[in-house]
């Protein structure tokens, strides 16, 4: 009763739309390399990747600012390679995106035993700011107490009004819908795909970046399939911003359900509601079967 | 082509337009130059709306926003001026092909194109279309456009071309004058076909009786079929005897493709009888791109993919197949083992008909097999196919190509919203093709029998 108490209740829906954040961050970042034709697995691996060197130059530096910028920087730079890899080598997109995963878990366990000095995680540290508009208003407190939520929501408009309404989202779908048609238009296909790759890089970064800030601190595995979650949730909001959002609420209420539990210490054991999620996914995928159609030369 | 459109670039030689000397390293330059061009396989994206796809690569923009409403007058005004009838919010999946073509004309006009290069514009038109194209390449020219039509069909090329070039392997063989009276269809033909077929019969044969006994090889009893809700086939009665070639004819769409999904058993969810001699039916699909054929296969892997008989299968084995083809079809390879898709459009369709025909079913069906092919590979196949049937062979040959059909067929049916509307009998059809060259060569066509398949087609005919 007091655990049904803890789920119908204001917190409860607020911390749903926070912890929607990585994922929504992950899932845009995936739908912006997909659109431009370019499938991004990888997002689990430059999550990873931004959430270390989030938590890595923080502490090096002593500040959060230049933690915050270098973790972006360096995934912006994975993501070029992504790119020379994939789009320029054509190199299979779903092995180039495995193999970033494994390298990426591989360098950051390695950092974290010469760094730290430890095979689980960092030191803690301060993490970013807080948002202080809404500390005073009820529910709203609870949602958007950081930045990056913030951004977050700004971007299910922003992201819809680039892909949609602008030239460059207009140009960008097009290269992954049909290289060739675009290419005979006069459209520099290489250079979309790459920015879109890119915007998924930087997108990702942010993810992973959260996630770090979240805990205050960097542990191994932190991410924990979110990655993949996010590419589950784009699939299922079908490539559109509005959409993906729902499909993340999806995810991020049962992590919300988790923690109630954890916290209610029920007997329920919470590894099996660790799996919920994942379940949800393949349930879910199921059902739409058929009915999700990704840009049309994804993969290609 | 691919060279004027800036998509190749050539080894050697000059390009002028308007005087000027050009060499173009992408289609931007050539669009820059205002040449426009319509591929035969459209260069849409399907996904996008018609107003996505035609601004797409030269967006009006308007504080970083596409200026759609900006862009929706001007292109308005063009649809109306060229009377192309299209709806600029629909996407390009849920139009028909002349619709798609349109798109693509629609496309050039916007970008102000001012040489127009059409790609086999009618290969995908019914006649009817064919005749809406044609107005609109009137207008064009009347308003000073320059047009190259690139075409396999010759009654099309004396029906509205000024001056007619003929390309063989890459070489101009025959060029004619500006007088568009002159043209001379027979030197033209000859041109084209070359020395190796000129001269030759193409008499058909007269048809042998193999099936004195009247046996029906195949028999389709009131067919229903839905798709997506939408009435596909509304009780369609067919029956393919033995020894005859059965033409269908009909606007695309009307039911062609569920005909053939529905007999070959891709389709299963239909109402109605369905009885047949044999379960083996060769099919020469209407998309070779998409159907019937794997691009990265070579021909001997693709006629393997038909193959029932063997588990095991050795290189040496792929290569003798192919060859087989190659040899007996006159199939035109770089080398035995290429990909099919490497092919020309001509050699893979009679590669992928050599695959049928070899398979020796009684039942065979050919759906728009010379679509996109040139004329020697069309004369080919039309001669095997009439072989089939005098070998006593049921063939049931889809088209939306009338002369072929009407000249092939020893009945034919129209078809025209999911039903067969009429069938014309044996002596309907040869009263008039008896004794003629090809119709497509033979300038005087039988206008009053052209004139009611046309009115049953678009169902104004009782």
């Amino acid at each position: 009763m007091e655990l049904l108490n803890s789920i119908i209740s204001l917190t409860f829906f607020a911390q749903v739309l926070r912890l929607m954040t990585p994922f929504y961050l992950g899932a845009s970042a995936a739908n912006f390399s997909e659109r431009g034709g370019v499938i991004n697995i990888a997002i689990e691996g430059f999550m990873n990747l931004s959430a270390f060197s989030f938590a890595l130059f923080s502490i090096l530096t002593g500040s959060i600012t230049a933690g915050f910028i270098l973790a972006i920087i360096v995934n912006l730079l994975f993501s070029l390679l992504y790119s020379f890899f994939t789009v320029n080598l054509k190199i299979n997109q779903i092995v180039t995106g495995v193999g970033f995963n494994l390298l990426i878990a591989g360098i950051t366990k390695f950092l974290l035993v010469l760094v730290f000095k430890s095979s689980s995680n960092t030191e803690r540290f301060e993490g970013l700011p807080d948002l202080n508009i809404f500390k005073d208003v009820p529910f709203l407190d609870i949602v958007f107490s950081d930045y990056l939520t913030i951004f977050c929501f700004a971007l299910i408009f922003i992201s819809g009004f680039v892909l949609f309404k602008t030239k460059y989202g207009l140009r960008l779908r097009s290269v992954g819908e049909n290289p060739w048609a675009a290419e005979s238009l006069g459209i520099r296909v290489r250079i979309y795909k790459l920015s879109g790759i890119l915007i998924s890089g930087f997108l990702s970064s942010l993810a992973g970046i959260w996630l770090a800030s979240n805990q205050n601190s960097y542990s191994d595995g932190m991410i924990a399939g979110r990655g993949y979650i996010a590419i589950a949730a784009m699939i299922i909001g079908k490539w559109k911003p509005v959409n993906i959002f729902f499909a993340c609420l999806i995810f991020s209420a049962f992590e919300a359900l988790e923690i109630s539990l954890q916290i209610s210490g029920t007997h329920i054991p919470t590894q099996l509601i660790q799996m919920l999620p994942y379940l949800i996914t393949i349930v879910v995928l199921l059902g739409f079967v058929g009915k999700t159609k990704p840009p049309a030369a994804v993969g290609q | 082509m691919k060279i004027l459109f800036g998509i190749y670039r050539q080894d050697s030689g000059v390009i002028k337009i308007f005087d000027d000397e050009v060499r173009f390293i992408s289609p931007h330059d050539a669009i820059d130059k205002k040449i426009g061009m319509v591929h035969q396989h459209f260069m849409l994206i399907e996904d996008f709306t018609v107003l996505e796809n035609i601004i797409l690569g030269y967006e009006k923009t308007k504080n970083f926003k596409l200026d759609v409403k900006g862009t929706e007058v001007i292109l308005n005004e063009l649809i109306e001026k060229y009377n192309l009838g299209l709806e600029l919010n629909k996407k390009v999946s849920d139009i028909s092909i002349s619709g798609q073509q349109k798109t693509e004309i629609l496309k050039l006009l916007y970008r102000r194109s001012e040489i127009l290069i059409f790609d086999e514009p009618t290969a995908v038109l019914s006649p009817v279309e064919v005749k809406e194209f044609f107005k609109i390449i009137d207008t064009f020219k009347a308003d000073g456009k320059t047009i190259i039509l690139i075409t396999h069909k010759l009654n099309e090329v004396k029906e509205i071309s000024d001056r007619v070039s003929v390309l063989r392997r890459g070489k101009l063989v025959y060029e004619t004058d500006n007088n568009r009276k002159q043209l001379d269809i027979n030197k033209l033909s000859n041109a084209i076909v070359g020395e190796e077929l000129s001269g030759k019969d193409f008499h058909l044969n007269k048809i042998p009786d193999t099936n004195p006994e009247n046996i029906n090889f195949l028999t389709l009893k009131n067919i229903h079929l839905k798709k997506k809700y939408v009435s596909a086939l509304n009780g369609l009665d067919l029956e393919l005897k033995k020894g005859e070639i059965l033409g269908i004819c009909g606007v695309e769409g009307n039911g062609q493709n569920e005909i053939v999904d529905i007999i070959t058993g891709l389709e299963k969810n239909y109402q109605g009888s369905i009885n047949s001699v044999t379960e083996n039916i060769s099919l020469v699909p209407d998309d070779r791109l998409k159907k019937g054929m794997i691009k990265e296969y070579s021909i001997g892997e693709n006629i393997f993919l038909k193959n029932e008989k063997s588990f095991f299968i050795t290189k040496k084995d792929l290569t003798g197949m192919s060859e087989n083809i190659i040899n007996k079809y006159d199939v035109r390879v770089s080398d035995v083992n290429s990909p099919l898709g490497s092919l020309s459009g001509g050699n893979q369709q009679k590669a992928i008909f050599a695959r049928e025909i070899e398979l020796d079913n009684d039942i065979l069906i050919f759906s728009h097999p010379t679509r996109g092919v040139d004329i020697n590979a069309t004369l080919f196949i039309h001669s095997t196919i009439t072989a089939q049937r005098n070998k006593g062979k049921a063939v049931l040959l889809i088209s939306s190509d009338l002369d072929e059909l009407i000249s092939l067929s020893d009945r034919l049916s129209v078809l025209y919203n999911g039903r067969i509307v009429r069938t014309f009998g044996n002596e309907e059809l040869r009263s008039f093709t008896e004794d003629k060259l090809l119709p497509e060569i033979d300038a005087k066509t039988n206008q009053s029998l052209y004139e009611e398949i046309g009115k049953l087609m678009i169902g104004i005919a009782d």
